[in-house]
């Protein structure tokens, strides 16, 4: 029924029905939502015969002619033979302007092609690469119907451009590859040059046009080059093709200064193939952050054939620019992420490589050397790897799982000898014999990494292949590779894929950042501290342990002090309530009670109280530090007198009304006499409960992988991901960054932010920053507040960790929880009979702590829901048992998975194949 | 006497130091007769004029991978440090535009660098509390890295700014977020005084700022996010000379002005101020009306090298050149077409004044200098301005020359 219908008199045409159940379904009429009527349907894959796939179109750009200006309505209704027209515009255009309006109606053109589907796009040239694009239809269509989103966006602001740029561009890398791939396909270099000259059906004069407008002035030259920067970037990631420059002046002068000749010396673009001369390069080139590419290539992976120039200088560099730069110039060329080898590119057993793969092949142990595009074979079992086609050029590490299994003809052999289900080649089979093996009757072997090998279906070893003396000597003879050391086992490798060092950009994409935060005393140290525990083979350095104990040390000298201000404070409080009674009495027993009147519980004798008076002041001078570790020598035989005397036990007895003293303090109090020792070694749980341990300087990070746990052995692509990711988990103390959070903005690219709140501290207050005395859950909430709504964190998923749920359980049965203002409404259902807490824990009804911890995690996610509008992932921990935090912290991993598979419009955190470093945070 | 008591004092005590606070107010107003634009008006002084192309973008400096933080030049040779989100220190030819040295920090979030005068090693600090100090010249580990030549820690907040003592290689200047500012002395690693702080008269929050007096180095101000600004005396660590209140914001930037007799400031409340530490006046407020939107904040702030103009970076990506004299935006370099996409978190002169930098959460950093083609009335201005020119346009990459923006 519609709602509608309950206020309206007026909708006498509609009544709610109030008789009896009516036994039959009810029409319904379905609410229609004019924007999500369906226009036009994709047409389905049975159409292409062969794998077709349409290239995303990027939004057009709002030209400077309004007749000329694109939008959506327009775009089925072009027909496919304007493409050639407009083709023809673009090649002789002169000038920009013209230009950009062609292109923008030639993507149109591509746009239309993929809307009916035709299969026709453009002209021949685009179409031969149109053919080998990969990936499915389905996928394709999602992304354009994304772009056409966009292009509403487009025409209607020109200021959106340079957001959505970055959006877009993601969206295209996907598609970047394979449609550059027909050249790299086939092996050959001459063929990609072949083809690479073909290729092209547009060209971007980005250089001649930058130098058109601004020839004379060298600032506009810099104008011009820049405001079309952006444009031409735009351009060719829908048109992917080859990028070409084409100078302007005559043939083999330089392209930017049109003088010389090609004889003068020229530095080559890596990306596009412009010259220049040495006048000119370091302006078109500019600071090269990606090594010798114009500055308009910036970002684009480079032409293949020169991969074998990268980070090979020339002289016309080392002439121009000092040594420093000349390094840090042919350093970025090589390790920066946009000149890496494209995985797609590599084709191993006949499957290309995604980018896990292609990391595991680079970082193993003994990686493939001078790997280019192509087709490769790789023995999985052997670790022999070579061209497909051809025999085997290097044994790199075995068992690492990339591409597919093994093909028979993989290497082209026809010598029926079958090795790992390979066919040899000839050259392999003389190896063989030469090595003694018996090949006769066309044996299929096994072959270890280790060169033992057997036949097949049986079980022993018949020997090793690589073994025999002399075998080297063969082997470079038959230009055959020999394993070049013994290799490492296959466990050994899982765990080094951690500690290796990796390149830069994989570091940054592979790294997920997790910050932890919360309010004093929330115990984010001592998270921090367990997951040091938890995932560091070696939590803390020999250096460390002695800071720590010395940490240690002074913390208990401080709780001394305290304790001592206590007992002061009660002296003075007995002896007033001692005289007070005396005076009292005074009346009744005029006696000679003098003497004992001075001693209290709490006195102590004249040398303690020597001692005491010296901590206090070198505590309220501030320099406690200073005296370590000096004083552990000298004092810690009176510590332990002092320890064992009455008054102080006492003045312990009554430490609930010492605020000052912290609740860990007990923990270390009752064993202050072995702690103060100069031999004390702190255990981990010494450490866990110290306080000021982990950098008092406000920040701390650890980076760490969670270890693999036995059940997920198993090799899988999603295991593998996981392996090379790493997190590193981000500490920082409110305190020590001010209240203002000047720094939250730093934190932009974490993954999420943890959230620690100490659930006991609902009845404690404390001095906030305006004097006023205020309950410390209220000044957690507070942070909570500002952190969630600092816009920052607009996008960021908080997981809110309860802290010490070990102290609130016990505490909840003495204070009640209404005690803090904020969870008044807390108003539990209990069940009188509760025996006994242990045999109430296994029967269902759950215990007032665990009502509490679910009633403040409800409270805590309503406030972040109100304030955000999503939802607030929580979990309740007890800091100082490691497998509660475990749990929190897998958790953490869980959301940051969870939140990769969310399907997501904006896609620029699509992470394997984004160009930004750090772009896991939304 | 009771804790209530004591608070009642102290509340007492509060509310008399602000009324004290405002009658100072009031008493500077009544001496202040008048405030630099009057008077340059009446000394006919006519505002700058500037083209459009006059300061141009002549180099881009591409290589960070995260949002750029700080930047300083050297004295001498043109290199600039600039420190990085991506938790790099890349030390720059800005000549050439190349890098000379990456630094990869052991802590990724660096808030400010330094050159050292000499130009022989680099000072950052951030987030770790620490300021760390790299020597340029000394050899690399086996990864490549630079090592830490020496670390200098002390402060238990973060490090926000550090500024090296002119002409003094041993000697470094930092503010932290402990509210405190400390000079060191390099290398034995200590502090050599600590400025405010719990005990002393000092800042009442986190210092975001320092500059040191370019003609008597023992004079430095730091600004705040207690919205004042301090004087400091090198020799006189217990209390500040000075403090200038008047903004309503946190006080992001303080420098200099190059006679070393004022200084500005750049605050969250969207001004720049005047201060003049021999007054204690605030001399010349810089607000531009933004509509009624959110007030942008000044993130950074650098004088030229006659003083004449005030360069301000905003956090919105506006880029003001001001009138220092008569308080007008002479240009607006953030509306430029290619001027950077993001907000300006940093900018600096080059010591001799021919060229500024400006480094941006847009990850470049971008040079700029003169590439108008004004008619000096001297000589030697219209000498100026070509070399200013052939130094950053042409590709005279080694001509080293005195040039000057204004």
């Amino acid at each position: 029924m519609p709602p509608d219908t309950e206020d309206g008199v007026q909708y006498s045409f509609a009544l709610e029905y109030t008789g009896p159940p009516v036994g039959y379904d009810i029409p319904r009429a379905v609410p229609i939502n004019v924007n999500k009527i369906p226009v036009a349907a994709v047409v389905s894959h049975i159409n292409f015969p062969q794998k077709i796939t349409v290239p995303v179109v990027k939004p057009l750009l709002p030209s400077s002619d309004p007749s000329k200006n694109p939008n959506s309505v327009n775009i089925g209704e072009n027909p496919g033979k304007d493409c050639g027209s407009e083709e023809a515009v673009i090649t002789v255009s002169p000038t920009s302007v013209i230009e950009r309006a062609a292109d923008s109606n030639l993507q149109e053109c591509v746009f239309s092609g993929e809307l009916s589907s035709s299969g026709l796009l453009n002209d021949g040239g685009r179409s031969s690469s149109a053919i080998e694009f990969s990936g499915s239809f389905g996928d394709k269509s999602r992304d354009e119907s994304l772009s056409k989103l966009r292009i509403s966006n487009e025409l209607s602001s020109n200021r959106d451009w340079e957001s959505n740029e970055s959006v877009l561009s993601s969206v295209d890398v996907d598609d970047e590859y394979p449609s550059s791939r027909v050249s790299s396909v086939k092996v050959s270099n001459n063929e990609v040059n072949g083809e690479g000259r073909k290729a092209p059906a547009v060209t971007f004069r980005d250089i001649e046009s930058g130098d058109g407008v601004g020839g004379d002035a060298g600032g506009d030259i810099d104008d011009g080059f820049e405001g079309n920067e952006g444009f031409f970037e735009e351009e060719e990631r829908v048109m992917r093709v080859k990028r070409e420059a084409r100078s302007k002046g005559k043939k083999g002068s330089c392209y930017r200064c049109f003088k010389g000749n090609r004889f003068t010396e020229k530095e080559v673009c890596l990306v596009c193939d412009a010259k220049y001369c040495s006048n000119c390069v370091l302006r078109a080139m500019g600071s090269m952050p990606e090594g010798r590419k114009c500055v308009t290539c910036i970002g684009f992976p480079i032409d293949e054939p020169k991969r074998g120039s990268l980070g090979k200088c020339s002289r016309m560099l080392k002439r121009l620019l000092n040594d420093l730069e000349v390094r840090q110039i042919m350093k970025a060329e090589k390790l920066c992420e946009a000149n890496q080898l494209p995985p797609e590119y590599v084709y191993v057993n006949g499957e290309p490589l995604c980018h896990e793969e292609l990391v595991i092949l680079q970082t193993c142990s003994n990686p493939p050397k001078k790997m280019k595009p192509g087709n490769y074979w790789y023995d999985k079992v052997s670790g022999l790897w070579g061209k497909e086609g051809q025999k085997p050029s290097q044994i790199i590490s075995a068992h690492l799982n990339v591409g597919g299994p093994i093909k028979g003809d993989a290497s082209d052999g026809n010598t029926q000898v079958f090795m790992n289900g390979r066919e040899i080649t000839k050259v392999e089979l003389r190896m063989l014999q030469l090595a003694g093996v018996q090949c006769a009757g066309n044996p299929h072997f096994w072959v270890n990494e280790d060169g033992s090998y057997q036949e097949e279906g049986q079980k022993n070893t018949k020997g090793y292949i690589w073994g025999k003396a002399g075998m080297k000597l063969v082997c470079a003879f038959l230009s055959l590779p020999v394993p070049s050391k013994p290799s490492n086992s296959c466990g050994e490798q899982v765990n080094s894929l951690i500690s290796r060092s990796v390149p830069d950009y994989l570091e940054q994409r592979t790294l997920l950042k997790l910050l932890l935060v919360g309010y004093n005393g929330s115990g984010t140290s001592t998270i921090f501290k367990q997951a040091k525990i938890l995932y560091k083979p070696v939590p803390f350095t020999e250096d460390e342990r002695e800071n720590i104990k010395l940490t240690i040390q002074s913390n208990v000298y401080g709780y001394l002090g305290i304790l001592l201000e206590g007992r002061d404070r009660f002296e003075e409080e007995s002896l007033a309530a001692m005289k007070k009674e005396q005076s009292t009495d005074e009346t009744e027993t005029i006696g000679s009670t003098s003497n004992t009147s001075c001693q209290t519980i709490y006195s102590i004798g004249p040398r303690l109280k020597a001692f005491s008076d010296w901590l206090l002041k070198t505590m309220v001078s501030g320099n406690l530090e200073a005296i370590f570790p000096a004083a552990t020598r000298e004092y810690a035989p009176l510590v332990e007198e002092l320890w064992k005397d009455a008054a102080i036990q006492s003045t312990y007895k009554r430490r609930n009304e010492l605020e000052m003293l912290p609740s860990v303090s007990s923990y270390f109090l009752e064993r202050a006499v072995d702690i103060l020792r100069t031999d004390y070694e702190p255990s981990d749980l010494d450490i866990l409960y110290a306080e000021g341990v982990t950098s008092s300087n406000g920040l701390a990070c650890l980076d760490f992988s969670y270890p693999q746990s036995a059940s997920d052995d198993k090799y899988d692509p999603e295991d593998q991901h996981d392996a090379l990711l790493r997190y590193q988990l981000i500490s920082v103390h409110a305190r020590g960054l001010g209240e203002n959070c000047k720094w939250l903005e730093m934190f932009e690219d974490v993954g999420m932010v943890i959230f620690c709140v100490a659930m006991s501290d609902y009845d404690q207050f404390t001095v906030d920053g305006n004097g006023s005395y205020t309950n410390k859950m209220m000044l957690s909430k507070k942070f909570f507040e500002s952190i969630v709504t600092h816009p920052t964190f607009e996008q960021m998923d908080f997981l809110l960790i309860l802290n010490k749920f070990d102290l609130f359980e016990e505490k909840i049965e003495r204070v009640p929880l209404t005690q803090c203002d904020w969870f008044h409404d807390f108003l539990p259902l209990i069940s009188r009979h509760r025996s006994n807490n242990n045999s109430n824990s296994i029967n269902n009804s759950p215990s007032l702590g665990q009502l509490g911890a679910h009633y403040m995690a409800v409270k805590f996610k309503r406030l972040y829901a109100s304030l955000t509008g999503r939802k607030l992932y929580a979990s309740v921990v007890k800091g100082l048992e490691p497998d509660s935090v475990d749990a929190a912290l897998k958790y953490a991993r869980e959301i940051l998975k969870w939140d990769e598979e969310k399907p997501n419009f904006s896609l620029s955190e699509y992470s394997m194949y984004s160009t930004e470093a750090s772009s896991y945070s939304p | 006497m009771s804790v209530s008591e004591l608070k009642e004092r102290h509340v007492a005590a509060t509310e008399t130091v602000n009324s004290l606070r405002e009658r100072l107010k009031q008493k500077r107003l009544l001496l202040l007769d008048t405030d630099i634009v009057r008077y340059a008006r009446a000394q006919g002084r006519s505002p700058v004029s500037f083209g459009p192309t006059d300061l141009v973008c002549c180099r881009t400096l591409q290589g960070h991978t995260g949002k750029v933080y700080s930047l300083d030049w050297t004295p001498e040779r043109n290199r600039i440090v600039s420190a990085s989100q991506d938790g790099r220190l890349i030390v720059w030819n800005a000549l050439t535009s190349q890098k000379t040295h990456a630094i990869k920090l052991p802590c990724a979030w660096v808030m400010t660098c330094a050159f050292s005068p000499a130009g022989q090693s680099v000072a950052c600090g951030g987030l770790d509390s620490v300021c760390s100090i790299f020597n340029l010249n000394s050899p690399t580990d086996k990864d490549g890295n630079l090592p830490v030549s020496r670390m200098l820690s002390g402060h238990k907040g973060y490090v926000s700014s550090c500024q090296y003592v002119p002409d003094e290689d041993t000697h470094l200047i930092t503010s932290s977020g402990d509210q405190t500012c400390v000079l060191w002395d390099i290398t034995t690693g200590l502090r050599t005084s600590v400025f405010g702080g719990e005990f002393q008269s000092g800042h009442t929050a986190d210092v975001l700022s320092v500059s040191i007096n370019g003609s008597n180095s023992r004079m430095f101000v730091s600004g705040s996010c207690d919205s004042t600004a301090r004087l400091w005396d090198t020799r006189v660590a217990s209390r500040a000379v000075r403090t200038f209140h008047g903004h309503e914001g946190d006080v992001n930037a303080v420098k200099f002005f190059p006679d070393g007799y004022r200084f500005g400031t750049g605050s969250d409340d969207g001004t720049c101020r005047l201060f003049d530490i021999r007054t204690g006046h605030q001399l010349q407020v810089y607000y531009q009306h933004q509509g009624d939107n959110e007030i942008p904040h000044v993130t950074s702030i650098a004088f030229s090298i006659s003083g004449r103009l005030l360069f301000a970076g905003y956090s919105n990506g506006d880029f003001y050149v001001w009138d220092t004299l008569l308080a007008e935006v002479v240009l607006n370099l953030g509306s430029l077409q290619n001027s950077h996409e993001s907000r300006i978190s940093c900018l600096g002169l080059s010591a001799d004044g021919s060229a500024l930098c400006t480094g941006s959460w847009d990850t470049n950093l971008k040079i700029w200098a003169f590439g108008g083609h004004r008619r000096m009335h001297c000589a030697v201005g219209r000498f100026l301005c070509i070399l200013v020119k052939l130094v950053w346009f042409e590709n005279h990459v080694n001509v080293l020359s005195p040039v000057i923006l204004m």
